[in-house]
């Protein structure tokens, strides 16, 4: 382990130890999408959610205009990543799976931009 | 606080060890380069970018753990004449609870991990001690124990989380990591080969348990292995990587006794995969196929008879459903069954949830964990309130390098909403870190935030197991956190 030691491993210490206290963060990446949020919501998730989130009992689609953007932005989270912890596993699991698929047929959308738009549909309702 | 503080704990904790590192090695890291000399003194001097606010208004922090105390300090540093309100009912509750693992696997002693709530009380800062029973965020007030009401201008929920046992059939108990009313959790977990990390009782007694499984090893025979299991449940939980921790240092135990081929070690998540960073699950999948390790997903710990050992999960998976016009895809139907697994040593990490009387609450949601705009960590219906540490609704957020982050986001954020800024200037990014200990002396440092793309701090493969950052996890963190976190600086 001695021998290990090297100018290298000593810088990565102590830049380690700087960033650790300087806070400093990255942002995120800018994403572009093929549609906007509305047309999303328009062109696919009104089809099973419906024109005011109401849900479906019929195919237990849940509703979506029971919540604060707040708390959709969790959900949406959890269903694009399938679960937010290292191995717990998500709390969609049918959603998360028929959320990738509708990813690959294009329609992408911003979690906090869609959590917004949800929000505005439990006013209007 | 003397500059030298935390160099001499990180030198104090090195010493402990000699036959991992030696203090003259840990000397020429720290001291060989400029740069961590200056580290050291910005970790303790570190309110200079912090400029004083002369705002007026009472501040009520709910939970003395490590995220309320910080805030408290920090809030305390910054505001001149604060008017600052602890209320924790946990003597212990500033305890390093990352420690858990290392008093685990028998590498620190439980004294090592301990610490006061009252020793890290900030001057100036009252405490409460009790606890709060309702909250009323329209009024802008909280009882305390059933009958105290305290009102607020600002409010801060920092109560962590509790760890559910009794939401697994054959266990009991809601209890907290350093609480002492924990009688009905010890009554099956700590022994008979039954252990969990997650209490400081329960780590001291696994160590005892990892001895028991190595006693048990040397004396068998025959051609079937003893069974090691290690559990993750269905919820969100504190630390992500603490049910692979004691897995590896199970492992690392099992090894140094020369009895490693005579016990099965197997994972059960609940989940799918290994970690939500593809670049740090395949690292882990790696490293498990390297030691021996087998791992089943989707296995949900539902139930214990600690009599006949036998652990029951729910294992779950999808099977391919009927085509769904609407989305144009086959659907998904999911199916599950239970299934029943012998065990002579099992690891539980318990379900988690939010404290019944903050999920029940108005300041609580649906899930029990307080919503908040996971940026700017302020409560989606209350503007006055904020939330950090392992209660917030935050993805991915509940370890000690994220309420390191979120502290100080929280504070700005309050001091400027007390300013009556209508912008918050504060955003958190999604921060985490997991320094997942893969053997006595290795560690891999898995940092990464909302992007799920490793953000490594350093131009080194953040996927590669270093003995750097055994340094880092297991001589300097706690220094950092206890001395410099928790006086508000680091």
């Amino acid at each position: 382990m001695i021998k290990q030691i090297s100018t290298i491993a000593l810088a990565t210490i102590a830049l380690v130890l700087l960033t650790a206290c300087s806070g400093g963060e990255k942002a995120a990446e800018v994403k572009t999408y093929k549609y906007t949020t509305v047309q999303v919501y328009e062109k696919s998730c009104i089809k099973c959610h419906g024109k005011f989130g109401e849900g479906n009992p019929a195919k237990k689609t849940p509703a979506l205009n029971d919540r604060s953007a707040g708390e959709m932005a969790q959900d949406l989270y959890d269903v694009k990543n399938g679960g937010t912890n290292q191995s717990s596993g998500t709390d969609h699991e049918i959603m998360e799976h028929n959320m990738q698929k509708l990813v690959d047929q294009g329609f992408d959308y911003d979690i906090d931009s869609m959590a917004e738009f949800l929000s505005y549909l439990v006013k209007k309702k | 606080m003397k500059k030298s503080e935390i160099l001499e704990e990180i030198l104090a904790e090195v010493d402990k060890h000699p036959e991992i590192m030696s203090r003259r090695d840990a000397m020429k890291y720290l001291t060989m380069s400029p740069l961590a000399a200056s580290i050291l003194a910005s970790a303790t001097v570190g309110t200079s970018t912090v400029s004083a606010s002369n705002v007026k208004g009472k501040i009520l922090i709910v939970g003395g753990g490590l995220s309320g105390m910080s805030t408290a300090a920090r809030l305390n540093n910054t505001i001149s004449d604060a008017d600052i309100t602890v209320i924790e009912p946990d003597p212990l509750s500033c305890s390093y609870q990352p420690g858990q693992t290392l008093v685990a696997a028998g590498i620190w002693d439980r004294s090592e991990i301990v610490y006061k709530r009252d020793d890290k009380l900030p001057d100036g800062v009252e405490l409460i001690k009790g606890s709060v029973t309702a909250f009323d965020p329209d009024n802008n007030s909280v009882t305390v124990d059933g009958s105290k009401e305290i009102s607020y201008d600002q409010i801060i929920i920092a109560t962590g989380l509790v760890l559910n046992y009794a939401a697994i059939d054959g266990l009991d108990g809601v209890i907290t990591s350093a609480g002492k009313d924990n009688a009905a959790t010890r009554v099956k977990i700590g022994k008979n080969g039954v252990h969990s990390i997650y209490f400081q009782d329960g780590a001291e007694d696994t160590y005892k348990g990892i001895q028991e499984l190595i006693a048990k090893a040397k004396a068998h025979t025959g051609p079937e292995k003893l069974q090691a299991v290690f559990t993750h449940p269905n919820t969100p939980i504190k630390c992500g990587g603490a049910p692979k921790k004691i897995m590896y240092l199970t492992n690392a135990r099992l090894e140094e006794a020369g009895v490693r081929d005579k016990v099965e070690l197997t994972f059960y998540p609940n989940g799918g995969k290994m970690f939500g960073v593809p670049e740090y699950h395949e690292a882990i999948v790696e490293q498990y196929k390297e030691r021996g390790f087998k791992w089943h997903y989707a296995h949900n710990l539902t139930k214990i008879d600690t009599d006949a050992k036998i652990a029951t999960f729910n294992h779950h998976w999808k099977e391919k459903g009927a085509w769904d016009e609407d989305l144009e895809e086959y659907g998904i139907e999911l199916k599950s069954e239970p299934v029943e697994v012998k065990y002579d040593f099992i690891h539980i990490t318990p379900p988690m949830k939010a404290p019944d009387v903050v999920a029940q609450s108005k300041i609580g949601s649906s899930k029990g964990w307080v919503p908040v705009t996971k940026e700017t960590l302020q409560h989606v219906k209350y503007k006055n309130a904020w939330c950090l540490g392992d209660v917030a609704a935050v993805p991915m957020g509940k370890t000690g390098g994220s309420a390191r982050k979120q502290y100080r986001v929280v504070v700005d954020n309050v001091i400027a909403s007390m300013e009556g800024k209508t912008t918050l200037p504060a955003k958190y990014h999604g921060y985490t870190v997991c320094p997942l200990i893969t053997s006595i002396g290795t560690v891999m440092l898995a940092e990464f935030n909302w992007t799920k793309k490793p953000t490594p701090f350093v131009p080194l493969d953040p996927t590669q197991e270093r003995w750097i950052w055994w340094l880092l996890k297991v001589y300097a963190l706690k220094p950092m956190t206890v001395i410099g976190m928790l006086s508000g600086k680091a």
